[in-house]
Order: C-alpha cells, then sequence, then structure tokens
C-alpha cells in the first residue's frame, strides 16, 4: 500500500459553504500516469491544485514520495519542496521572459547552479521540441508552441510528478493528437509519474493507465486502461 | 459636426493661449521677431536654479509619492483587509485636496504649538517648514494616490496563473519581485511620469512654501513685475518638460502592459474553459501572493494616519475654536458660492465637450489617435499659471471679448481649458467600452445619429460621466494657479481667495476655509463612492 508515489487520504475541500472535495482517496503508483476524467466543476483542478500545494485540503491527508507534505488543513510543504512540475490550464507562461527566461527562472528559484542551467534548458527545450524558440517571447509563439513551451518549463526541473491541468483545451483536434503522443513519449523517456486532467474520454484513453472518475468531488469508479 | 465644433473648442480653449504665449515670447518691446527673452532666460544664473529647482521638486514629489503609492497599491491589490473598499477610498483623499490647502496643513503641523510638538514633544519640521524638501513631502503626499490605483489595477489584471506557476518553484517574496513587479512595472513607471507632470505644473504648493520654481515664477514675472514678455518665455520650459513627460507617457502606456497581455492570450484561449471554471472562480482568481492580514492593516493604517488623518488634523487644531470657523465662513459666503457655482458649470461644460471628444476619439482610427492622447495629455500638461497668463494675453482688450474678460465666464474659460483634456481622456475610455455592434444595430434600425448617440450610447457611459464630471468638479473647485490671475476684481473664488487671506488674515480663519474647501470634495467623493457602488449592484 505505501509504496505508491502519491496518496491522497480521506481529502475534503470546501470554500465557503461548498464541499468541492468530498473524502477523495487516491494513489498513484511511481511512473505511472492517471488521468482524472470529469464534468466541470467536478473538483479536478482543485484536486490537482491540493496536490501541487497551491491549496491546503481542510481535511485528509497528502503524501508526495513517503512523505506527508499536507495533513488537516496545514500544508507541510510549500509548493517549491514538493518537486512537482504544473502546467496550468492557461499555460501561465510568464510574458515578460523568453522561453529560455521562462525555464532559467525555475531552475534559478530552486538554486541550480548558473554553469548547469544552460544545459539543462537546452535539454529540455530539446525535449519539448522548441528550442528553436528559446529567445522568442511567449506572445510570439503559436498556441501549440506555447504549450510546448510549457512543457518545457514544467520538466526543465526534472520533477518526481507531473500535474498536467487539461493543457489541450484550447487546441484543435490535429494539433491535440500531436501533442498527446509528445506527451506520452515525454513521459516514458522521463518515466516520470503522471498526473493528466482532462474531460475528453478520448484523450484520457490516449496517454493513461489507468483513468479516474470524478464526480462530485469524489472519486466514482477507476478504470484500467489497455497499455497506452 | 458636432465633433469638429468640440474639438474647435478644445484648440480655443487649450491650445490659443499656448500658441499665443510661445508667439510672445518670441517677440520684443518693439512687436518684432527676436529671442531677447529667451537670451535673458538662459543667460541668468537664476533662471538655471529655478531649472534646477523645478526638476528636483517634480523628480524627488514622483520618486516619493510611487514609493508610498505604489506598495499601497500592492496592498489593496492583494491583502485580505477589512473595510477594503473605505480604506481606498479615504487613502485617495490626499489627491482631491488642492496642493495648497496640504501646504497649509504642512505649515501648521510645525511650530511650538503645531500637532507634531504636541505629539512627539519636540517641534521636528519648523526647519523643514519653508524648504524644498518640504514641497517634496507635500506634492508626494497630494499626488500617492494616483500610483496606489495605477498599481492597484495593474497587480489585479495579473492573471493569478502567472504567479503561482512561479509559486510552484520559488518563495512567494520571489515571486513577487521578479514576476508580479516586473509585469506591473509598466504602469507604475506611467503613474511616476503623471505625477512629475503634476508636479512641474503644479503652482499653489510651491508658492506657499517659498520655493522659487518656473510657475511660481511665472506667476511672479507678471503680476509683480507686469513682465510679460518674460513670464511667457519662463512658460517654454515648463511646456517643454511636460511635452516630453507626456510623450513617454503615452509611449509607454501604448507599449502593451505586459500583465495585460498574459491576460489577454488567455482569454482569447480559454474563454471556454473560464466560462467552466466560472462556479470556481471567486476562489480562483484570489492571488496567491497575499500578505499577512496584520502587517498590511499595520501598513495601511499608518498611511491613513500619516496622510489622510494627520493633515486634516493639522488644519482643525489651527482653527481652535467653532466661533472662529463660523465666522470665518460667514465672511467668505460669496467666495464659497462663487466657487460651487463656477466649479458646476465648469465640470458640466467640460464633460459636454469632453463626452463628444471622448467618444470620436474612442471611434478613430489607430494612428490619428495617437495624436489625440498626445495633444490631449500635453494639455493637461500644461501649467495652470501658463495658461493663465495666455487667457490674460487673449483676452484683455476692448469689446466684447473684454467684457467677458472683465466677468466671471473668463474663470469659467480658464477651468474649462484646465479640464477638457482630462474629461476627453476619462470619457475616451468609457466610450471604448461600449461596443460599436449597439450602435451599429441601432442604425441598421434606422435610427438618426444625434438619437444613437442620445439613447444607446450616453446611457451606457453613464458612470464614465459622472466620473468625469467628479473629477472635473473636485479639480475646479480647487484650480489656483489659473484663476487666481484671471479672476476678476471682486470675483473671487474660494481658492483665490484663501491664497489671498493667507498672508494678511489670522491663521485660523485660513484653516477653517481650508478645511471647509476639503470637506466639500471628501462629501462628493463619498456621495460618487456610493454611486459606484449602487452602479456595480445594479450591474450584477
Amino acid at each position: 500500500m505505501n509504496d505508491s508515489f502519491l496518496r491522497l487520504v480521506n481529502v475534503v475541500k470546501r470554500f465557503g459553504q461548498r464541499e468541492v472535495i468530498r473524502n477523495l482517496s487516491l494513489e498513484v503508483a511511481e511512473g505511472e500516469v492517471l488521468a482524472l476524467l470529469g464534468p466541470s466543476g467536478c473538483g479536478k483542478t482543485t484536486t490537482l491544485r491540493i496536490i501541487a500545494g497551491l491549496e491546503s485540503p481542510d481535511e485528509g491527508e497528502v503524501w508526495i514520495a513517503g512523505r506527508k507534505v499536507a495533513a488537516q488543513g496545514v500544508n507541510l510543504y510549500p509548493p517549491r519542496t514538493r518537486r512537482v512540475g504544473f502546467v496550468f490550464q492557461s499555460l501561465a507562461l510568464w510574458p515578460h521572459l523568453t522561453v529560455a527566461g521562462n525555464l532559467d527562472f525555475v531552475l534559478a528559484s530552486l538554486s541550480v547552479a548558473r554553469g548547469e542551467r544552460e544545459a539543462r534548458i537546452t535539454e529540455a527545450l530539446r525535449m519539448a521540441r522548441i528550442e528553436s524558440f528559446a529567445s522568442s517571447y511567449p506572445d510570439q509563439l503559436s498556441g501549440g508552441e506555447q504549450q510546448r513551451a510549457a512543457l518545457a518549463r514544467a520538466i526543465v526541473a526534472r520533477p518526481g510528478l507531473l500535474l498536467l491541468d487539461e493543457p489541450m483545451s484550447s487546441l484543435d483536434t490535429e494539433l491535440k493528437d500531436d501533442l498527446i503522443s509528445e506527451i506520452s513519449r515525454l513521459q516514458k523517456q522521463l518515466g516520470v509519474t503522471t498526473i493528466y486532467i482532462t474531460h475528453d474520454r478520448a484523450e484520457a484513453a490516449a496517454l493513461a493507465h489507468r483513468v479516474a472518475i470524478l464526480r462530485e468531488g469524489r472519486v466514482e469508479s477507476i478504470e484500467e486502461m489497455a497499455s497506452p | 459636426m458636432v465633433l469638429s465644433i468640440a474639438a474647435l473648442l478644445l484648440i480655443a480653449l487649450c491650445a490659443l493661449p499656448v500658441i499665443y504665449m510661445i508667439g510672445v515670447s518670441l517677440t520684443g518691446a518693439d512687436g518684432a521677431l527676436n529671442l531677447d527673452n529667451y537670451s535673458r532666460l538662459f543667460s541668468e544664473v537664476r533662471q538655471r536654479g529655478l531649472f534646477l529647482n523645478s526638476l528636483l521638486l517634480a523628480a524627488s514629489a514622483s520618486l516619493l509619492a510611487t514609493a508610498i503609492g505604489a506598495p499601497l497599491g500592492l496592498l489593496l491589490a492583494r491583502a485580505d483587509l477589512p473595510a477594503k473598499r473605505w480604506l481606498r477610498i479615504l487613502l485617495v483623499i490626499p489627491l482631491i485636496i488642492p496642493p495648497y490647502v496640504m501646504g497649509l496643513a504642512w505649515i501648521y503641523m510645525g511650530g511650538s504649538s503645531g500637532i507634531i510638538a504636541r505629539v512627539m514633544g519636540r517641534d521636528f519640521l519648523s526647519p523643514l517648514t519653508y524648504s524644498l524638501t518640504g514641497a517634496v513631502i507635500v506634492l508626494a503626499v497630494c499626488f500617492y494616490p494616483l500610483s496606489m490605483l495605477a498599481t492597484e489595477a495593474a497587480a489585479r489584471r495579473v492573471d493569478a496563473s502567472l504567479e503561482e506557476s512561479a509559486l510552484i518553484v520559488a518563495a512567494p517574496h520571489r515571486v513577487l519581485r521578479r514576476i508580479t513587479l516586473p509585469l506591473i512595472a509598466p504602469s507604475v513607471a506611467t503613474a511616476a511620469l503623471i505625477i512629475f507632470v503634476l508636479a512641474v505644473s503644479e503652482f499653489g504648493a510651491p508658492g506657499l512654501l517659498r520655493v522659487p520654481v518656473f510657475t511660481t515664477e511665472v506667476f511672479t514675472a507678471f503680476s509683480a513685475l507686469y513682465d510679460f514678455g518674460a513670464a511667457t518665455a519662463l512658460a517654454v520650459p515648463l511646456l517643454a518638460l511636460a511635452l516630453m513627460a507626456g510623450i513617454t507617457a503615452r509611449l509607454i502606456a501604448g507599449e502593451r502592459s505586459l500583465a495585460g497581455r498574459g491576460a489577454r492570450n488567455r482569454g482569447a484561449r480559454n474563454r471556454g474553459a473560464r466560462n467552466r471554471g466560472a462556479r470556481n472562480r471567486g476562489a480562483r482568481n484570489r492571488s496567491p501572493l497575499s500578505f499577512r492580514r496584520q502587517h498590511a492593516a499595520v501598513a495601511a493604517a499608518i498611511a491613513l494616519g500619516a496622510f489622510v488623518i494627520l493633515p486634516l488634523a493639522a488644519l482643525a487644531l489651527e482653527v481652535g475654536r467653532a466661533e472662529r470657523a463660523l465666522s470665518a465662513l460667514q465672511s467668505s459666503i460669496e467666495a464659497i458660492t462663487n466657487s460651487l457655482l463656477l466649479a458646476s458649470a465648469g465640470a458640466t461644460l467640460s464633460v459636454v465637450a469632453g463626452l463628444l471628444l471622448g467618444y470620436g476619439r474612442a471611434r478613430m482610427r489607430r494612428r490619428a489617435s495617437w495624436m489625440v492622447d498626445l495633444s490631449l495629455i500635453v494639455a493637461f500638461a500644461v501649467p495652470s499659471t501658463v495658461i493663465g497668463v495666455g487667457l490674460i494675453g487673449l483676452w484683455n482688450r476692448p469689446g466684447l471679448i473684454g467684457e467677458i474678460y472683465g466677468s466671471r465666464l473668463i474663470i469659467v474659460i480658464a477651468y474649462l481649458a484646465r479640464l477638457i483634456p482630462v474629461s476627453a481622456l476619462i470619457l475616451a475610455a468609457s466610450a471604448r467600452q461600449v461596443p460599436a455592434a449597439l450602435e451599429e444595430a441601432a442604425e441598421v434600425a434606422g435610427a438618426k445619429w444625434m438619437s444613437v448617440f442620445a439613447r444607446i450610447v450616453i446611457p451606457q457611459m453613464r458612470a464614465g460621466i459622472v466620473a468625469a464630471w467628479v473629477v472635473s468638479f473636485i479639480l475646479a473647485f480647487g484650480e489656483l494657479g489659473a484663476t487666481v490671475l484671471v479672476a476678476p476684481p471682486g470675483q473671487a473664488t474660494l481658492p483665490v481667495h484663501i491664497y489671498t487671506l493667507i498672508a494678511n488674515a489670522p491663521s485660523g480663519e485660513v484653516a477653517a476655509l481650508a478645511l471647509m474647501q476639503s470637506t466639500v470634495v471628501i462629501t462628493l467623493l463619498a456621495l460618487f463612492a456610493i454611486f459606484v457602488r449602487r452602479e456595480k449592484r445594479f450591474r450584477s
């Protein structure tokens, strides 16, 4: 039981009167890709934010890599110590920094030595196939390129856990298929434990080992996928 | 048609006095074209000192105002403060109180019986009272709310996810320094420039604190020495400063703001996603970078005490007994009613002209609009004493024009010269919010332009119109630099009345009038706040 990489135990989250997460428990093994699938407002994004430490759970515990990072309404470890990579729904690329600058901020914040940063940035950009845009600003990129840049930023610090919040919600179908295989390839290459939020069943099936279906703040069912 | 009349009005009222002054500055006593006025200007050491003083005063005031205002703006945007709406309004009060009233409060604070001596047990302020430092402090207190409001607005525009994505890897203070601050920097810089321009143009406070700068020198050259040529030549460096700052401000503001850029990207791309998440929005749009509640509350309380309560208390203390205040008010009732009447007339007319100009500006092609914005900003930056002298030169002549010059109308004209650019800028912003499709729909339905404007556009711009009127009234009600020059004998407005009383009446009486002046504008601000609140409820 306890060798799962990520563990949520009876997590409850309320916004004011409303209970967004109701007694949610979840386990994800190391290297696994789990898709969270569900209608809007079912608590997918909130779950992801609790895992990252952007929200604290009102009840329950969160364990990452054997560490209890949050319990009973308190974040024991702030986000920056949790070794997660997060791709936001809005991508949230910093508009005043270049693509390389975006990645550099991540590494510098985590005190990676200056000499090492450049190589790591190049590597991440290459893996996300966005290296030719290193010195472009985010608003000079197309939607798909921005997506890749955000992905590169999320993996540059070699996180233990990759959290993707509907990263494709705004792309057209063709680009989507491309990026799904891209993400799948990246994930296999890195072997990083990944949680992927979507409301698109096909997307979930294409990517995940398991799909958890969320409804009204709790896990309704978990389906094993044939190898993705 | 209507638009061109409004544009002509702007040119006649705002531009002509300035053009006229530049013309006069270039002619000698014999009427021939020469540069005598300028050679005098540049040869005198005193002028260089003036230039330095003006620059130093405006730059320091702008820096200090930003140092106070930007952190307060961040607090308002990010901290979880009690009664934030009212706190914001209270912190704006120094902006609506005319600088010379703030200057009076500053003067009364010092001295052995001043409020500082009473509270601290020692009089620290007196050596500073009449000094450049004093003027810098007074103007910084008057103008910090501009920086505060601009910073708050910019910080609110920063998408929360931009800060959150940084918090995933960085500590909050680092996120604030490296992500939030760079994103709001253009707005903060623009506000600082506008404050610089306002400080360069300010006449009342440096005049009162006896700091010789260009604006006061224009006034002295004209009213004490009757040297029209010198007064006009003095105005030109001021205009140049205003023009430069105006262009720079327009450039910074024109550069699409970074904070907006991020949000715009996202808005376009993720509108669907946003709507889906609408139910969670309240929770999610809250920025992750909030200050400790107690720290924020203490900082806000200190600001409120130092910049709002202390000056008003200093004025009230100087008034002393209530009877004195009453008698002061009674003997000045004429100036008070005069001011109320003229400021209302000025504000109303400036809103009418500003409405047409602003609407025209909002519906303009991009390239021409740049010029209009710039000329409005520059027109607003023209120092009041320069407008005053220009108006005298233009209107002080025999015949009908002289009749107008000799009546209260000239005061309204001076107000309009100062106010129309402000109204037009506010109302252009407001008109831009009205979707052109609404008008097109009405036009397709067969409505005439006038009726579309009156029945579709104006109702949509209601909030902007009220805002422009309030701002115009407040500026007119405190206008000193131009009015003091053009006001006909016996027609003094309240600021002019106070300004002349300062030298020859007991300070208690002056303080009572200054307090009265402040009460009027603060009441108006409170009413406006209530209106805004109602308007918001009405919409939601």
